[in-house]
C-alpha cells in the first residue's frame, strides 16, 4: 500500500520512480509548493513610493507606477544572494542590509507615459505573454454632461483623450499607441478592454462600438474591424452608396433624412435613421426568430411576438454593449444593458442581457437574459471555457474555478443550497460575466486544492480588501491538513489605530515563493509593504 | 521485437514485420495473415479526421441556438424556453401580465 510522503525529499524521490497519472503533470509539479511556502516576512521594507500593480504572467516583471501617476516604473524579480558562513544558518535571522526592497526586485527602467494634463490608469495592465507587451493606458479628465455629438450615446461620460500605450516590457520600448478622442471606454480594472493571443476587443461605450484590433509581432497595433454600427468592413460603403441613390431619386427635400449616414461627425443629426444597422439589427432580429418559432399555430404567434417583442421594441431597441470578452477567436459575449446601468456603480440593479456573436459570420448565435438558468448551467459546467484558455501560458489554465476543482464547486453548490432565490442567486453569480481579462492571479498558493484559506481576505481575483489584523492563514487541504504558513499585511506590531480604514492588496508571483503584501490607507499615507519569502 | 514469434499475433499484411530477424535463427516464423471477412469496420472513404474548430461551450450556443430557430413540427418540446425571452421587468409594471 503506497502512502504518500510529505518529506520534500522523498517527494523527489518519489518523482524519480513514478510518473504521474495521464493528464496531471502539472498538478503533480505544483504539489511541491505544499512545502516550498512564503513563510518567512520582512515587515515594513524600506521601498520606493510606487504603487506596485502586478506580476506578470510568467514572473518576469513587477509593473508599478509612480504616484504622480505619470512614469511606468517596471522591475524584474530576482532572489536575496546572502550566504551564510556559520554552522546553523537556519536559526539565523536575516542581516539588515538583506531586507531590503532592491535584495528582490531590480528596476529595469521607467518610463514616463503620460503628458502634462494625462494620467496613466493605475487600475489598468494587460500582458501580451508570447511577446511581452504590456498594455498600458493613459487618459484625460474625465468629462460628466458631455452633449451626444457624433453618434455618442446620450448619458455617458466622455474623455477627452485616451491613449493605449504598447510598450515592450523588456527595454521600455513605446511601440505604438492608440488613441480616442472623446471616447469613454471603461479602463478601471481593465474592463473595457480583453485581450486574447494576439486580439484585443476595446468597447467604446460612447460610440457603442467594440474595435478589434491585433497586435503584430513587430509591436504595432493594427485595425481589424469595428463592430456596433456596422458588422462587416464594407457595410459602411455599402450603406452609403444605397442611401445616396436613394436620395439623388426623391429629390433634395429627403435628403436629410436618408442621408443620415454620410452626415459629418461634426454636424448635429437632425433625425434618426429609418432602419437599424448592424449589431442591433442582429440582436433583434435574432430576438423575433426565437419568439416565432415558439409557437406553431399562425395566430398565436403573432400574439406571442406582440406580448413578448413588439411591447417591449423601445426596450430592446434602447439596449447598449455594456462589456465584451473573446471566447475564442471568432466569437465574442456581449453584455448588453441600459444606458443608466452601464456607467451606474451598482449595475446589479439593471437588467442585463448575454449575447453571443460569431465576428465572421456575423450572426448572433444565443441570447440570454441576466437571471437565465440554461446560461447558469453552462456557466456551472463550464467555466472554465469563459475564462478563454491562452496557447502561451498553459498554466493560466489551471487557475481554480468551480470547473475544475471539486472544492471550489462544492462551495458554489452549498452557496447554491442556502439561497433564498434561485434566480437572485444565478443573477449574482451571473454578474461577474463577461469577465475582466487577466484579473486572476495564477500562483499556486491559490490553488483551491492544495490550500485552504479565507476567500474574504485574499483570493486569487486582484482587488483591494479590507485590511485586518490577524495574519490570513494558509491551512493544507490534504493530509496532515497543518497551517503551512501565514500572510500578515501591515507592520508587524500591528496597527495601533483603529479607526482609520485600511485596505490591502496582495501581489504573488506566478512562479517563485514570493508575495507582496501593500497595505494601504485611505490618506495617501505611504503604504505598508511587506515581503513575504522563502527562506 | 525479439519476443515477436512468442505472440502468434496475425497481421493484415504479411509484408510487415518481414524485415525482422528474430533473435533465434532456427525459428523461421512469418506472421499469420489475416484479412477481415466483413467491411462492417471499413471507414468511409471520403472520411477525414480532425478536431473540432469549437470549443464544447461554444459547441453548447450552437446547439441550443439551432434548437430554438428549428421550426417546430410536433408539440413544442419542454426546453424550458420561456426562460430566454424574458423582456426587461424594469421599463414598464403591466398588471395583467403573469410572471413567467
Amino acid at each position: 500500500m503506497y502512502r504518500r510522503r510529505h518529506n520534500i525529499t522523498a517527494r523527489i524521490f518519489d518523482r524519480q520512480i513514478h510518473t504521474p497519472p495521464p493528464g496531471t503533470s502539472v498538478h503533480r509539479a505544483r504539489r511541491f509548493y505544499e512545502n516550498i511556502v512564503p513563510s518567512s516576512t520582512i515587515y515594513d521594507v524600506e521601498c520606493p513610493d510606487h504603487s506596485f500593480r502586478k506580476f506578470t504572467e510568467d514572473g518576469k516583471y513587477l509593473i508599478s507606477f509612480s504616484r504622480n501617476h505619470q512614469e511606468l516604473i517596471v522591475y524584474r524579480p530576482t532572489w536575496l544572494s546572502f550566504s551564510c558562513k556559520q554552522e546553523d544558518c537556519d536559526s539565523q535571522d536575516l542581516p539588515q542590509k538583506a531586507k531590503k526592497f532592491e535584495s528582490f526586485f531590480t528596476q529595469l527602467y521607467s518610463v514616463p507615459l503620460a503628458s502634462a494634463n494625462e494620467l496613466i490608469c493605475k487600475d489598468f495592465f494587460l500582458y501580451a505573454e508570447s511577446n511581452q507587451f504590456g498594455l498600458f493606458a493613459t487618459s484625460t479628465a474625465q468629462i460628466y454632461d458631455a452633449p451626444a455629438t457624433g453618434g455618442a450615446i446620450q448619458g455617458v461620460p466622455s474623455i477627452e483623450k485616451i491613449t493605449f500605450h504598447l510598450l515592450r516590457l523588456e527595454d521600455g520600448v513605446v511601440l505604438d499607441e492608440r488613441v480616442f478622442c472623446n471616447d469613454y471606454i471603461n479602463l478601471a480594472h481593465s474592463m473595457g478592454v480583453f485581450i486574447f493571443d494576439d486580439l484585443l476587443a476595446i468597447v467604446s461605450l460612447r460610440y457603442q462600438r467594440i474595435h478589434i484590433l491585433q497586435i503584430r509581432d513587430s509591436g504595432s497595433l493594427v485595425d481589424l474591424r469595428a463592430i456596433g454600427e456596422f458588422c462587416r468592413e464594407d457595410d459602411e460603403l455599402f450603406l452609403n452608396s444605397s442611401t445616396q441613390a436613394s436620395a439623388d431619386k426623391r429629390g433634395p427635400q429627403h435628403l436629410l433624412s436618408n442621408n443620415i449616414v454620410n452626415v459629418p461627425r461634426t454636424e448635429q443629426p437632425a433625425q434618426e435613421s429609418p432602419f437599424l444597422s448592424g449589431i442591433k439589427q442582429r440582436l433583434l432580429s435574432f430576438i423575433v426568430r426565437g419568439i416565432q418559432n415558439e409557437e406553431k399555430d399562425e395566430t398565436l404567434r403573432i400574439q406571442t411576438l406582440k406580448k413578448k417583442f413588439y411591447f417591449h421594441f423601445q426596450d430592446y431597441v434602447d439596449l447598449i454593449i455594456w462589456k465584451v470578452q473573446f471566447l475564442d477567436r471568432h466569437h465574442l459575449l456581449i453584455k448588453f444593458g441600459s444606458v443608466d446601468g452601464a456607467v451606474s456603480r451598482n449595475a446589479d440593479s439593471h437588467p442585463a442581457f448575454f449575447a453571443v456573436y460569431n465576428m465572421e459570420s456575423t450572426e448572433i448565435i444565443a441570447f440570454y437574459q441576466m437571471s437565465s438558468e440554461e446560461l447558469y448551467l453552462l456557466f456551472e459546467q463550464y467555466c472554465d471555457h469563459f475564462h478563454i484558455p491562452s496557447k502561451s501560458s498553459p498554466y493560466m489554465n489551471f487557475i481554480s474555478s468551480h470547473s475544475n476543482n471539486i472544492h471550489a464547486l462544492e462551495q458554489l453548490k452549498s452557496s447554491k443550497n442556502k439561497a433564498t432565490s434561485f434566480p437572485l442567486f444565478i443573477k449574482k453569480v451571473l454578474v461577474s460575466l463577461p469577465f475582466n481579462c487577466q484579473s486572476q492571479s495564477p500562483s499556486p498558493y491559490f490553488d483551491q486544492s492544495l490550500f485552504r484559506f479565507d476567500e474574504k481576505l485574499i483570493s486569487a481575483a486582484d482587488r483591494h480588501r479590507q485590511s485586518t489584523d490577524h495574519p490570513i492563514k494558509f491551512i493544507l487541504r490534504r493530509p496532515p491538513h497543518t497551517l503551512k504558513f501565514k500572510i500578515k499585511p501591515g507592520p508587524e506590531a500591528g496597527v495601533t489605530d483603529c479607526r482609520t480604514k485600511r485596505i490591502s492588496s496582495f501581489l504573488f508571483h506566478p512562479i517563485l515563493p514570493l508575495a507582496l503584501s501593500v497595505q494601504q490607507t485611505l490618506f495617501l499615507q505611504p503604504a505598508v509593504v511587506n515581503i513575504h519569502f522563502r527562506r | 521485437m525479439g519476443s515477436w514469434s512468442v505472440g502468434n499475433w496475425p497481421s493484415f499484411d504479411p509484408h510487415n514485420f518481414s524485415q525482422l530477424r528474430p533473435n533465434d535463427p532456427s525459428s523461421k516464423k512469418t506472421p499469420i495473415t489475416y484479412h477481415p471477412t466483413h467491411d462492417r469496420t471499413l471507414p468511409p472513404p471520403d472520411q477525414i479526421i480532425s478536431s473540432e474548430a469549437k470549443n464544447i461551450l461554444l459547441r453548447q450556443f450552437y446547439q441550443r441556438g439551432d434548437e430554438k430557430l428549428r421550426p417546430k413540427r410536433a408539440a413544442p418540446e419542454n426546453l424550458a424556453p420561456e426562460q430566454e425571452c424574458k423582456h426587461p421587468r424594469a421599463s414598464v409594471a403591466l398588471s395583467s401580465e403573469p410572471p413567467k
